[in-house]
């Protein structure tokens, strides 16, 4: 194991405080949390007001909102411990996991939860991922082995593994100002290579008028993509067409913003760096 | 062709409804949360050998051995298969040494000796007193990423699954079932939560896990289910590359499940009747932290990036004078030869591992009331990776 499988989560603040020795006494909080229908119909906020103690994730709060007051808010979760990726939102402005945001930690006295941006909306604080998964090939590897073992492996074990590090929570397609059409950069000047400067929806425009052949498949899809890389060289030229293709890497304006939300250290940004220095794909 | 409701959406539904639609029938899935919110997404992430199981529970252990391999075979990609040790760290310990070895080997679990030394070269991190250590072919699993390709596998099938829609009602006509009274949860295009009705069904199966007693209840029948939660804490950083268990009697705070960048500690287990409201008592995560510590003392000094309730879907026994007792197994249940409902079955008990053994069984039994005959064909049918699930 090296140093750098310790996860230091950006966000050290609020996600992941020590445990409290003893039980300790609740603060009464203000959750405030968007409500809707599919599509994003009849969008509104419902503030829940209840206590909440030091120990408390944002998804433990949750829990109790749906199981004493609203058995019909509608949230994903499923592991409790930022494994399956299913618990991203935004929690006051920022993506973040919700099973692993403590809520007192976040300091404020109102708490606003809003589903994750760049996805079309279900209902309440969900969101329809196809659209990030239609850019992740089904058959791309998950597990891949760890590079070297400092210590010995045990008996039928040739080299560790492990599975991937990406969650496929969506955080970063939500921070990203590109996939999630909040971008206010000034627009690009023809970028060294001579691709053309992709089309970018206007700041605040819906995501979804812009074509979609020509939209951004976002940071998630390209982290993926350079794992996939990195298992199959052989299958690299065609990777890197779908990598460096209209939807791929060439929208990527280096904003960071994936790599400063995700909270499964991937930085994404750099995988995205590391595909536009490739050449192959049909270009460069 | 029989139209077959399972309610509930945890990795038991989901693999009974690819097991069902293999065997030819129709299948419908309900879920009251998001699919696997239950027991399924939040457990260890042990892809057991059965060894915890091997020397009290050897019916359980069997199950997981066979399960262990099968499942590796199946869902490679949501593993790290990276071996397991048990650890003796005091004479107890070494006591029971002999006893879990025996134990495996009637239960057809290979195990392997390291001495002191060995071990400690496999795995620096454990605790300088380890007095013997013995290899079983546990794993890691992504619970999330094991139960899906069941679930998509499924539903390119034909199967459907619905989420976020709760069972209220049973509805029996006769003695016997007839169909399902559903509610939905989420708002419709109209602003409208809660819109009820009803969905037709020759057969159905409770598969709620821990909230089986409640489902039965809504047509008027009992299941022995016995609510047992436990408390699970993720603590950051990788303290070992493979599971560890401490070599003695399956108790609390004993199994370290490491995987990716994190490694889980457990658990706890205590009794409850009302799986909704599952706490997680600050005193439970601190003895979880120092019991896993004793074994790899990193785990103390850790920050916790998580600590999480489930609750397990036990058998119930009046017999066990401690709940770790209580067997692992699984059963289904008939109830129209027990309770005169024809048509509803309940399928409890059982591991997240045995997914694909407990819906077996239930189709098994399904196929024989239907008078369909159809063999199981799970344990040879490739499944879909898990990112198929998006793509139906
Ligand atoms: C602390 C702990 C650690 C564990 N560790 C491991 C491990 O390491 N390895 C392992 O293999 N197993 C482990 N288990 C066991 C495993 O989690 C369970 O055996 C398994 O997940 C049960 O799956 P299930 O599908 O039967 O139940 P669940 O996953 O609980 O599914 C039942 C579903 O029914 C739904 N439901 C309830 N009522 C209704 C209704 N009225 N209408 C619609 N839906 C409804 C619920 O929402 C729930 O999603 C552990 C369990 C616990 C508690
Ligand atoms: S790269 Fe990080 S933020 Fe993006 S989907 Fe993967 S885990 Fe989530
Ligand atoms: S619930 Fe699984 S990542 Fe939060």
């Amino acid at each position: 194991m090296s140093d750098a499988e310790k996860t230091v989560p950006e966000s050290a603040d609020a996600a992941a405080p020590e445990s409290a020795p003893e039980r300790q006494a609740p603060r009464t909080l203000t959750v405030r949390v968007h409500r809707c229908g599919p599509g994003g119909a009849n969008a509104r906020f419902d503030d829940f007001r209840l206590p909440v103690r030091p120990e408390d994730s944002v998804l433990d709060v949750l829990d109790r909102i749906r199981v004493e007051t609203d058995p019909t808010l509608v949230y994903r979760h499923s592991c409790h411990h930022s494994s399956c990726g299913t618990c991203a939102m935004r929690i006051n402005g920022r993506e973040r996991l919700a099973c692993i945001t403590r809520m007192l930690a976040l300091g404020t006295d109102v708490v606003t939860l809003e589903p994750l941006r760049a996805l079309p909306l279900l209902g309440d604080l969900m969101v329809d991922m196809r659209p990030m998964f239609a850019h992740i090939g089904d058959d791309w590897g998950y597990v891949r082995p760890v590079e070297k073992a400092s210590t010995g492996v045990p008996h039928g074990v040739a080299r560790y593994t492990r599975l991937e590090n990406c969650i496929e929570c969506g955080a970063c397609m939500s921070a990203c100002p590109v996939s999630s059409g909040t971008d206010d950069m000034p627009p690009p000047e023809a970028r060294r290579g001579g691709h053309e400067a992709p089309a970018q929806a206007a700041p605040g425009a819906d995501v979804a008028d812009a074509p979609q052949e020509r939209m951004f498949m976002g940071p998630a899809p390209l982290a993926a993509l350079n794992r996939e890389l990195a298992r199959h060289p052989e299958q690299r030229e065609a990777l890197l067409h779908i990598g460096k293709g209209p939807q791929g890497e060439k929208h990527c304006r280096r904003h960071l913003a994936c790599s400063r939300a995700c909270p499964s250290g991937v930085y994404p940004a750099k995988d995205i760096m590391d595909i536009r220095m490739m050449h192959g794909g049909g270009k460069d | 062709m029989e139209r077959i409701a399972i309610i509930g959406g945890g990795g038991t539904a989901a693999a009974l409804a690819h097991d069902l639609i293999l065997r030819g029938f129709s299948v419908a899935i309900y879920e009251r949360g998001e699919f696997f919110s239950g027991a399924t997404g939040r457990h260890h992430g042990l892809l057991h050998s059965g060894a915890r199981y091997a020397v009290h529970d050897p019916e359980a252990a069997r199950e997981c051995i066979e399960e262990n391999m099968i499942l590796r075979r199946l869902v490679p990609q949501a593993m790290e298969q990276n071996e397991g040790l048990f650890v003796a760290l005091d004479d107890e310990d070494m006591a029971y040494r002999q006893r879990l070895k025996d134990a495996c080997a009637a239960t057809g679990i290979p195990t392997r000796d390291y001495t002191p030394e060995q071990a400690r070269h496999l795995e620096p991190g454990l605790a300088d007193g380890v007095l013997a250590a013995m290899q079983v072919p546990d794993a890691t699993f992504d619970a999330w990423r094991l139960a899906l390709p069941f679930l998509a596998t499924a539903r390119a099938g034909g199967a459907t699954a619905h989420n976020f829609t709760e069972v209220i009602g049973i509805d029996v006509q006769g003695g016997a079932v007839r169909g399902l009274r559903l509610r939905s949860l989420a708002e419709d295009a109209h602003g409208a939560r809660g819109r009820e009705w009803s969905a037709p069904a020759d057969m159905v199966v409770n598969a709620a896990g821990a909230w089986a007693g409640k489902v039965a209840a809504l047509a008027g029948v009992h299941v022995p289910i016995q609510p047992g939660p436990g408390v699970l804490v993720a603590i950051e950083g990788r303290v070992t590359n493979m599971v560890i268990n401490r070599m003695r009697k399956a108790s609390e705070g004993d199994i370290i499940v490491p995987q990716r960048r994190l490694s889980v500690l457990g658990t706890s287990m205590w009794l409850t009747d009302d799986p909704d409201h599952l706490d997680i008592p600050p005193e439970h995560v601190q003895r979880m932290v120092r019991l896993c510590s004793e074994m790899v003392p990193a785990c103390a000094g850790a920050v916790i990036r998580s600590a999480w309730s489930a609750a397990r879907p036990l058998i119930g026994n009046a017999d066990a004078t401690r709940p770790q007792e209580i067997s692992r197994t699984f059963d289904c249940y008939d109830h129209g030869t027990r309770d005169n409902v024809s048509g509803l079955l309940s399928i409890i008990g059982g591991k997240g591992m045995t997914l694909r053994a407990m819906a077996e069984k239930t189709a098994d039994i399904i196929c024989r009331l239907t008078g369909r005959d159809a063999p199981c064909r799970t344990r040879e049918t490739p499944l879909l990776p898990a990112r198929a699930f998006y793509r139906s």
